[in-house]
């Protein structure tokens, strides 16, 4: 075992490797706020890469609904399980260390799925789900917890659901990896996507098992696993659609609610993302703290970062999401200028964009919610490719066209 | 010089085991194998038939069994198995070719992995890759010296079908083709997920996690679950013509270890029940015409003083430490 950092805990762990750091990370920031589980990233990654015998069951994306739905089922609720079984009363944070990129959320004092297990029989605490637990994957769709007879209002509901959109975390410190007997899994360097080598593969299905986030998915034809591949063709610009220029995935490009963004974090030689509060994955998860990993306290630190659902109880979404809610919620709630120009370059462009800036506009609003006076300013976010060169301008107030009166008949 | 106290009581354990490590290196020179299963010899016989595949052949009368012991393997990640007691093994030859008969008691028959919690039931037969002089690490093989494992899956002998095959009401709108290109491992080459692979996969290996398929796959199987046991068959050519496989020679002994896997308990990979190496010996002629060799003879007489060595320390350090 080699001690490695994983800042999403505040703290060293053990892992099998010491070498889980890519110079680049795939990264994707989710806004479960805005989504209306329409599966159309499901059906874009279904119809791209699994579409063949032997994968009927597999969905590399999936969007389920919380907190009764689960793809697999129940998975999140039997690995928390298992963790809390190992470490009874011990799955806690601690919150009264200094906040800074190196512990944002605090210290996690309780254990990690590498450390839960005990090397020889695992290297990663975890289970196998059954075939039929893979194949209802949209079950308990739009559940909600209950039906207040009043209406619901916020802060926070008291009957309520929200959709989970999942894919690989492509984690820093990879569970399935770690739990390959065979060495088949490996982490790219050049953007940390993590891959299953399918020449390598023989099935064992130690990655599984280990996924805490049941990623890793049996395919029975070829009697090996596979994984969400992060459609890295196009983030590495070798796709020839990209035109050499790195680009969001299938899923990510074609979410219609515009829930997504995704791209890549510079990584230094600690596995710190290097600072840049002009990077909009550094701006959201590192200055703004609105978005926060799934899971943290598995602790593969995984790298989609999730804007929580500013409806549901608190407790839920800390277990899920970590202590940094209450802080992100807030942040969302009263978005900074900053924040608001950012949020408006999700889906804005399929060129990955590396860098942001933001042009000042007039002031277009003043409302009070709440006691708080909001001021809505017009700024444009302007988002720059890899090569530097703009790709795509936002403003913050959506603009509004009329049609001219010959296209008002029948049209959509 | 006064010696320690402690060892002045172990004075005479220390003895014995030394007497026992010159033992073990008078073996060691003479060739003999001490990390061997000292006692079991499996002689292989030619048969007076061709023995085929199939494991009921009536010409396996001819050849008596030994039964191995097997036990977890605790070497490396992941431990595992020891749900199976004993394997029993026979060998023939004939025409050039060494056959091999396994018997083991199972009492579940996972042939199928068609879901995700199915694993296989499985054995495998290893033998030295060379005759080096450095015997292999039991497990894997280690650099410098490799193994040759042969590997019988129960799931690859039924066959790698599409889940609609074995779902006859599984219905989907349509595939979009069903070239190579869509099973990804097949088009990455991976042997191991080839529709028409056979049952039996000859491999190498040198260390743990390690193994791959062999250049050339000669070795041939077949196996028959009856009466709450598997009975499994190898056949390959004595010399494969293939320098990184096992060549058998008439007249030759070599080092061969079992492992055995239990699909209904999960075991795959690591997780196996294994035997400590045992000798193949391969005996020209005719079955039953050769009556045991005067230095096979001496061998064992070495390898039972030994085994008293053995005996002798174990009781001494029991002694000692009261
Ligand atoms: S496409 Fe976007 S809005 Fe639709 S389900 Fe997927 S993540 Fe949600
Ligand atoms: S989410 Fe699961 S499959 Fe993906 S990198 Fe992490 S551990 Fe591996
Ligand atoms: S990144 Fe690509 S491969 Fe992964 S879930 Fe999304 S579309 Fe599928």
């Amino acid at each position: 075992m080699a001690k490695v950092y994983n800042w999403q805990l505040g703290r060293e762990m053990d892992y099998r490797f010491d070498n889980g750091n890519a110079k680049w990370q795939f990264a994707a920031v989710f806004n479960t706020n805005r989504c209306i589980a329409c599966q159309t990233c499901t059906m874009a990654c279904k119809t791209t890469w699994t579409f063949s015998p032997g994968q009927e069951l597999m969905w590399w994306n999936n969007v389920e609904t919380k907190p009764y739905g689960g793809y697999p089922q129940n998975w999140d609720v039997k690995v928390l399980d298992l963790q809390e079984k190992a470490n009874p009363g011990g799955q806690v944070w601690d919150r009264s260390v200094p906040l800074t990129t190196r512990a944002p959320y605090g210290t996690f004092d309780g254990k990690t799925v590498f450390e839960t297990a005990d090397g020889l029989t695992k290297m990663v605490t975890g289970y196998t789900p059954t075939q039929e637990e893979w194949k209802a994957p949209n079950i308990h769709e739009d559940s909600a917890t209950k039906f207040p007879k009043d209406g619901v209002q916020l802060p926070v509901h008291d009957g309520w659901f929200f959709y989970l959109q999942r894919i690989c975390n492509h984690c820093t410190y990879p569970a399935c990896l770690a739990a390959c007997p065979r060495n088949a899994i490996y982490k790219r360097e050049e953007d940390g996507i993590v891959l299953i080598d399918q020449g390598r593969c023989r099935g064992y299905r130690k990655c599984v098992d280990a996924c805490p986030y049941k990623k890793s998915m049996y395919r029975p034809n070829t009697r090996t696993s596979e994984k969400c591949i992060g459609c890295f063709p196009r983030v590495e610009g070798s796709d020839p659609l990209t035109e050499g220029l790195p680009m969001e995935t299938r899923c990510m490009t074609a979410c219609i609610g515009k829930i997504r963004l995704q791209g890549l974090a510079k990584v230094d030689d600690a596995g710190l993302w290097v600072e840049d509060p002009t990077n909009p994955l550094y701006f959201l998860v590192h200055v703004e703290k609105v978005a926060l990993p799934l899971y943290p306290q598995f602790g593969t630190q995984p790298n989609v970062y999730y804007i929580p659902p500013r409806w549901v109880p608190r407790d839920y979404l800390k277990q899920m999401f970590g202590p940094g809610v209450d802080h992100a919620i807030e942040r969302y709630s009263n978005p900074s200028r900053e924040l608001l120009a950012v949020l408006q370059l999700f889906r804005a462009s399929q060129t990955i964009v590396f860098s942001f800036k933001i042009e000042k506009g007039p002031k277009i609003q003043e409302l009070s919610l709440n006691g708080v006076v909001h001021e809505i300013y017009d700024d444009v976010v302007v988002g720059y490719d890899s090569q530097g060169r703009e790709v795509v301008r936002v403003g913050v107030e959506e603009k509004v066209f009329e049609r001219p009166q010959q296209f008002t008949m029948n049209t959509i | 010089m006064k010696m320690p106290a402690m060892v002045r009581r172990r004075m005479p354990t220390l003895l014995v085991l030394a007497l026992v490590l010159a033992t073990a290196g008078i073996l060691q020179l003479t060739n003999a194998n001490p990390a061997a299963s000292q006692s079991l010899m499996l002689i292989s016989r030619a048969a007076s038939s061709d023995p085929g595949l199939d494991p009921n052949a009536a010409v396996w009368n001819e050849s008596a069994s030994i039964d191995v012991p097997l036990t977890a393997q605790q070497q490396a990640y992941p431990i595992g198995g020891g749900s199976i007691a004993t394997i029993s093994a026979k060998s023939l030859h004939r025409d050039g070719n060494l056959y091999v008969r396994v018997e083991w008691t199972d009492a579940t028959q996972d042939d199928s992995t068609l879901k995700v919690e199915n694993f296989s039931d499985a054995v495998a037969l290893e033998f030295p890759a060379s005759a080096s002089a450095t015997v292999p690490s039991i497990c894997m093989g280690q650099v410098g010296a490799g193994v040759n494992i042969w590997q019988w899956r129960a799931d690859s002998q039924v066959g790698h079908g599409d889940p609609s095959e074995r779902y006859p009401n599984l219905w989907v709108e349509r595939y979009p083709g069903d070239g190579p290109e869509f099973y990804t491992a097949r088009a990455a080459g991976n042997p191991y997920a080839l529709a028409d692979g056979g049952p039996v996969q000859d491999l190498v290996a040198a260390s743990f996690g390690n193994i791959g398929p062999a250049g050339s796959q000669t070795v041939q199987g077949q196996g028959v679950y009856q009466a709450g046991k598997w009975a499994v068959v190898f056949a390959r050519p004595l010399n494969p013509g293939d320098a990184s496989l096992t060549a058998f020679h008439e007249t030759g002994t070599t080092d061969l270890a079992f492992a055995v896997w239990d699909g209904s308990l999960s075991e795959r990979n690591g997780q196996k029940s294994v035997s400590a190496f045992v000798r193949i010996h391969i005996f020209p002629g005719d079955a039953g015409g050769s009556a045991t060799p005067a230095w096979l003879i001496a061998l064992g007489l070495l390898v039972g003083l030994s085994g008293l060595g053995v005996g002798l320390a174990v009781i001494g350090t029991r002694s000692g430490a009261k």
